[in-house]
């Protein structure tokens, strides 16, 4: 059994690490509940971002916060001229999970031809920096994450709650019919939620150069974790994603801690695959 | 299915004699590569394509042709190759008794999957793709993490290759060409099979599918065994092939990305399908794998899969038959050989229509106290009816007085919460849609519901095969056309439901309804949307129905034909019944009046 | 005039069609629709709120051809639909669909003049500002729904059966309310199963039978005429026995 220093260290890696998944869930929570869309390119482009941060990063030599500025509009575009594609193809639901299944194989392998398949560090001052509490370390990079992650999920659930935009784009995802009798315009709507959903794939990416090492395939390593994060907090609920992202990240360390690191992947997509059978009705 | 637009000229079983001579003789063509003696690298390349093309055509066989895409077709090939090299490397069993084991093993795994997730309603579409991909992660760091691989891979090459003929490339080649030919012929054969027929119904409304006669769990089940079984074979083909097997490859995206690529590129629906595919991507993708452009190779097959999704959602072998068939000589309706096999038996009506002439098989339809309710709603509160065999008894009430519910109960769409409902003398409450269907209670629905991918034969086909009676397919396309001629849809045969108009999907409903030879029959609102004339000729067609020995239940608006059709009328209102008798007495009942035409009119 | 519609012809996949439909609504009027079901009464309101296109005809309002209109532009010339079943936003609260009513700008600005008067109209509603819309009762959820158009400051309300499901007092109650509402100014069309209630508020009404309207007149008029009992009972010599009916 391990010290409670250790759990107590694992305690908060897992809740830093739950909250960049949070982060990642963000986005993909939103298209999905709010479009009906399924986004496997969720990945490819966080990743993406990820990747074009570590090059603005060591090539161009630019800060990250600095790239993120630069990402969050490109990839915003990116994600409104997807839903674009989607549209102009009449794409449902469930072929828009084959269609940007595909997408996430052609970026990651886009990415593999620029930056090849070798581990990529982005090496950072403070990648190493970290505040002392009490035996603990809390490591300042994880926490930036997780801290963003937090806003950003207020941040969205403010605007979903309190903004005309936001109720609209709620009333839409319910009854779209009876939403554009009220004069709400689902379509440029639409364009809306892609654009802001992959932008904040985007923020995750940047976050995801900063903390981990990058390689292509890593991205599918993320999916079952992700999945699970979305389904459990509930669509298009931004504190819902936050929150069981905490929670995902917790059971995995502590299972880390417990049991033998290489089992931790298990603990996601079996939460994943109970909660499929076992929730009740539509997700 | 290809025969579609033709008549039945050739029968099904010259047809697959057909196809059988076919398949052996490019089967036997092709084993006698390695004895001529070309280059080790042609086996090798043919290999491959072989493999793939067992894999995604026993992909197709659940996801193309029930429509339940699997993303998980790699967790089953990894089982088969874990299962061969694990036997075969560690416990040095002879490697061809090793492939058995894989099939087996990933055909359990797979019954295992479905019997817990194919109960689950809601796991369809895109959940079950999600589910099937988790299932395959789950899986690979199970076998990364303990014994069974554990991180270095397993290395087969100590394990000795049955010599079959000349070098063990040769055999590894031959393997791999009967698994295909096996493959695709089993294809073929579910195709156009009863288990076939099933799913391609499962893949366009599984609920209809259900309450037409088919077993959707057990057939969704066993295709998925089936499927799984065949790609474990193909794993521990593979695993000699590869002799060096790792978690990271096995389990990797390739396999569930391609297989979905090759089939719907090839056309999943087809049996050849996914064999057309995967020759085409396989010479395609040799074409890149050359060092850098192995990464622009998967890039340029997902994106192939991208395009094909948009553009041509059928496939590539369904476009070209078409093509093919449009630009051969059209036959004409005489060229259509007379249907072979026993025909429906038809007598003339009272007023000339043919009708035809059913078994004496009366049964009589009792509700007794039924109750449903959703959610906070009581749809019905305790609710009792009964039909005696041969009645034809009108259901009507205001909008949302529980009329369809009923029908839904009845007919097995849902399960009532209390009350008895007994046909005859078998219960009905608690009984599986399929079973209801099974026993002899037909229905149509208000909101027509066919198949769309199948043609207006193969609809009525379908619920003729899953009736009571339940018969082969060849007969039940004879049956069907005599159903069609019955409700005026004879023309119509070879085309597509959403080509048809309203009146006649209606009349396509009844037909299919009346091909399972029900012994009550439930119509909900038939005549709804019908002009005048379509009206009369509908309550011609359904006093037909009742001349030939059917019990009919019917939900009307339509008063007119209420009042002429039925020798009983029950009134629904808020889900109880509150006058029942004979039309003209039920209509006239002041509680009746009130209620539609409100307190002012009744005064 | 303010709704003009001329031979309308409506068909939508499987909803029953409607062949020839022509009715005027003025904007001191209730017009009733009636009918019985499947006679394409939804069909009609629904073409007439945006929600479908129709096949040959003319729908104008206030002047302003609606062919060419696109469906979320519809409220912005004035009309409202309170929809068959409610069709509430059932995962927000009672306000906020009350709020999406007033979505378009220049009802948006008066939100909160609107929004006293349909509390005002609906004090219950008011209780109940921040529960789930889905969890109110069918009474209080047709409030809700006739609510949300009414914060679109319309000058013509759509009601499509509007006493489906509602207990007879409610109906009673709910009928009190549309007469209060037109009191205020807004013209009322009106689709109803219900004869008796519908023809007690309207001032004329129409009929509507298998996609043609066979009738119309003042209610007055109508009752005494045979072809409602035809429609919706289905035989021609009622009258007798219903007047004896007591």
């Amino acid at each position: 059994m391990p010290s409670l220093t250790l759990l107590g260290q694992s305690l908060i890696s897992g809740l830093l690490t739950g909250g960049l998944y949070g982060l990642l869930a963000l986005g993909l929570s939103l298209s999905w509940g709010l479009l009906r869309l399924v986004n496997l390119g969720h990945f490819a482009l966080a990743f993406l971002g990820a990747y074009l941060t570590y090059q603005l990063g060591t090539v161009a030599r630019l800060e990250p916060w600095v790239s993120v500025l630069l990402i969050v509009p490109l990839f915003f575009a990116l994600g409104v001229g997807l839903h674009v594609v989607f549209v102009r193809f009449r794409v449902a639901e469930f072929a828009s999970l084959l269609v940007t299944f595909g997408m996430t194989v052609i970026i990651e392998s886009l990415i593999q031809w620029f930056w090849t398949a070798d581990f990529r560090r982005y090496e950072t001052a403070y990648a190493s920096a970290s505040t002392r509490i009490g035996p603990l370390f809390v490591p300042t990079l994880e926490f930036l994450a997780c801290a963003t992650a937090a806003v950003l999920a207020l941040a969205t659930w403010a605007w979903l709650r309190f903004t005309y935009v936001g109720k609209a784009l709620r009333a839409s995802a319910e009854d779209p019919a009876m939403a554009a009798a009220f004069g709400i315009n689902h379509r440029r709507q639409a364009f809306l939620v892609s654009g802001v959903s992959a932008a904040y794939a985007g923020v995750a990416g940047a976050y995801i150069a900063l903390i981990s090492t990058l390689a292509p395939a890593q991205m599918w390593a993320w999916v079952g974790v992700v999945f699970a994060v979305v389904i459990i907090g509930g669509l298009a609920n931004p504190i819902g994603a936050l929150l069981a992202g905490l929670l995902i990240g917790v059971s995995e360390s502590l299972t880390m801690a417990v049991v033998t690191p290489a089992w931790a992947p298990l603990v996601s997509f079996s939460v994943l695959i109970l909660l499929l059978v076992a929730r009740p009705g539509r997700v | 299915m290809s025969d579609r637009r033709r008549g039945v000229g050739i029968g099904p079983s010259d047809r697959r004699r057909g196809v059988g001579i076919g398949l052996l003789a490019v089967g036997l063509g092709l084993s006698a590569l390695p004895a001529v003696g070309v280059p080790a690298f042609y086996e090798s390349f043919l290999y491959l394509i072989f493999s793939w093309i067992a894999l995604a055509t026993s992909w197709s066989i659940l996801s193309g042709y029930a429509g339940y895409f699997s993303f998980g077709h790699g967790a089953f090939f990894g089982t088969g190759m874990y299962t061969t090299a694990t036997l075969a490397a560690s416990f040095g069993v002879p490697f061809l008794a090793t492939l058995p084991v894989a099939g087996i093993l990933a055909a359990l795994l797979a019954a295992g999957i479905g019997a817990v997730v194919f109960r689950v309603k809601h796991l369809r579409g895109e959940l079950f793709g999600l589910l099937t991909l988790a299932i395959t992660f789950v899986l690979a760091t199970i076998v990364l993490n303990t014994r069974i691989d554990g991180g270095p891979g397993v290395y087969l090459l100590g394990v000795p290759i049955p010599r079959l003929v000349a070098s063990p490339a040769g055999t590894i080649y031959l393997l791999g060409l009967a698994l295909a030919v096996a493959t695709v012929w089993t294809a073929y054969r579910v195709s156009c099979s009863r288990l076939g027929l099933g799913l391609f119904a499962i893949h366009d409304d599984e609920d209809v599918a259900e309450v037409k006669g088919v077993p959707t769990f057990r057939y969704k089940l066993v295709a998925f065994a089936l499927s799984a079984g065949i790609a474990g074979v193909a794993g521990g083909i593979h695993a000699v092939y590869v002799s060096y097997v790792t978690v990271g490859e096995t389990f990797s995206i390739t396999v569930p990305l391609y297989v979905v690529l090759m089939s719907i590129l090839g056309g999943a629906r087809h049996w050849l399908g996914p064999a057309v595919g995967a020759t085409i991507i396989t010479a395609s993708l040799y074409a890149f794998t050359r060092g850098e452009s192995a990464i622009i190779g998967r890039a340029v097959v997902a994106f192939a899969l991208i395009l094909l999704i948009l553009l041509l959602p059928e496939g590539v072998l369904p476009a070209v038959l078409r093509r093919w068939r449009a630009w051969r000589p059209p036959r004409a309706a005489t060229d259509i050989a007379t249907p072979t096999g026993p025909a429906i038996e038809v007598t003339a009506g009272p007023d000339g229509h043919r009708i035809p002439v059913k078994r004496p098989d009366p049964a009589a339809l009792r509700c007794e106290d039924v109750w449903k309710a959703f959610g906070g709603i009581r749809a019905l509160r305790g609710v009792s009816l009964s039909v005696e065999s041969g009645e034809i008894v009108g259901l009507v009430g205001p909008n949302g007085s529980g009329k369809t519910t009923l029908i839904n109960v009845i007919s097995g769409h849902y399960a009532a919460d209390r009350g008895r409902i007994a046909l005859g003398d078998l219960a009905l409450s608690g009984r599986p849609a399929h079973e209801i269907a099974g026993v002899g209670v037909s229905r149509t629905y208000q909101i027509p519901r066919p198949f769309g991918h199948l043609t207006v034969l193969e609809n009525v086909a379908q619920a003729a095969m899953f009736g009571p009676d339940a018969c082969p397919l060849h007969q039940a396309r004879v049956e069907a056309r005599g159903w069609l001629e019955f409700t005026g849809l004879g023309r119509r045969a070879a085309a597509l439901p959403p080509e048809l108009n309203l009146h006649e999907r209606k009349f396509l409903e009844l037909a299919r309804a009346l091909a399972a030879r029900p012994r009550v029959i439930l119509l909900d609102e038939v005549l709804s949307g019908l002009n005048t004339a379509e009206i009369a000729s509908a309550i011609r067609l359904i006093q037909g129905i009742r001349e030939s020995g059917t019990t009919i239940l019917f939900v009307e608006h339509v008063m007119r034909a209420v009042l002429e059709l039925s020798d009983r009328v029950v009134v629904l209102n808020e889900g109880e019944v509150i006058a029942a008798g004979t039309p003209r007495e039920a209509m006239r009942d002041p509680h009746v009046v009130r209620v539609y035409l409100g307190k002012a009119h009744a005064a | 005039m303010l709704l003009e519609a001329r031979h309308l012809a409506i068909a939508y996949g499987d909803a029953p069609a409607v062949w020839d439909a022509s009715l005027q609504v003025d904007a001191s009027e209730i017009v009733a629709v009636i009918g019985p079901n499947g006679a394409g009464k939804s069909t009609l309101i629904n073409a007439v709120a945006g929600l479908l296109r129709w096949r040959a005809g003319e729908l104008r309002f206030a002047g302003t051809d609606l062919a060419g209109v696109p469906s979320h532009l519809v409220c912005r010339q004035g009309i409202a639909l309170v929809p068959e079943g409610r069709r509430l936003f059932t995962r927000m609260s009672v306000e906020e669909n009350l709020e999406i009513g007033c979505y378009r700008s220049e009802a948006r600005q008066a939100r909160g003049q609107t929004l006293e008067r349909v509390y005002t109209l609906f004090p219950i509603l008011r209780e109940r500002r921040r529960q789930l819309a889905g969890s109110l009762s069918g009474g209080q959820q047709q409030m809700v729904a006739i609510g949300r158009a009414l914060m679109a400051r319309p000058r013509l309300l759509l009601l499509d059966e509007p006493s489906l499901g509602l207990a007879p007092a409610v109906v009673d109650q709910m009928f009190e309310t549309i007469r209060a509402i037109h009191a205020e100014g807004v013209a009322i069309l009106l689709v109803e199963q219900n004869v008796g209630k519908a023809l007690e508020i309207a001032d004329r009404a129409y009929v509507l039978e298998e996609g043609r309207i066979v009738a119309e007149g003042p209610p007055a008029v109508l009752l005494g005429e045979s072809r409602i009992q035809e429609a919706y009972l289905g035989m021609r010599d009622t009258t007798d026995e219903a007047s004896k009916v007591g």
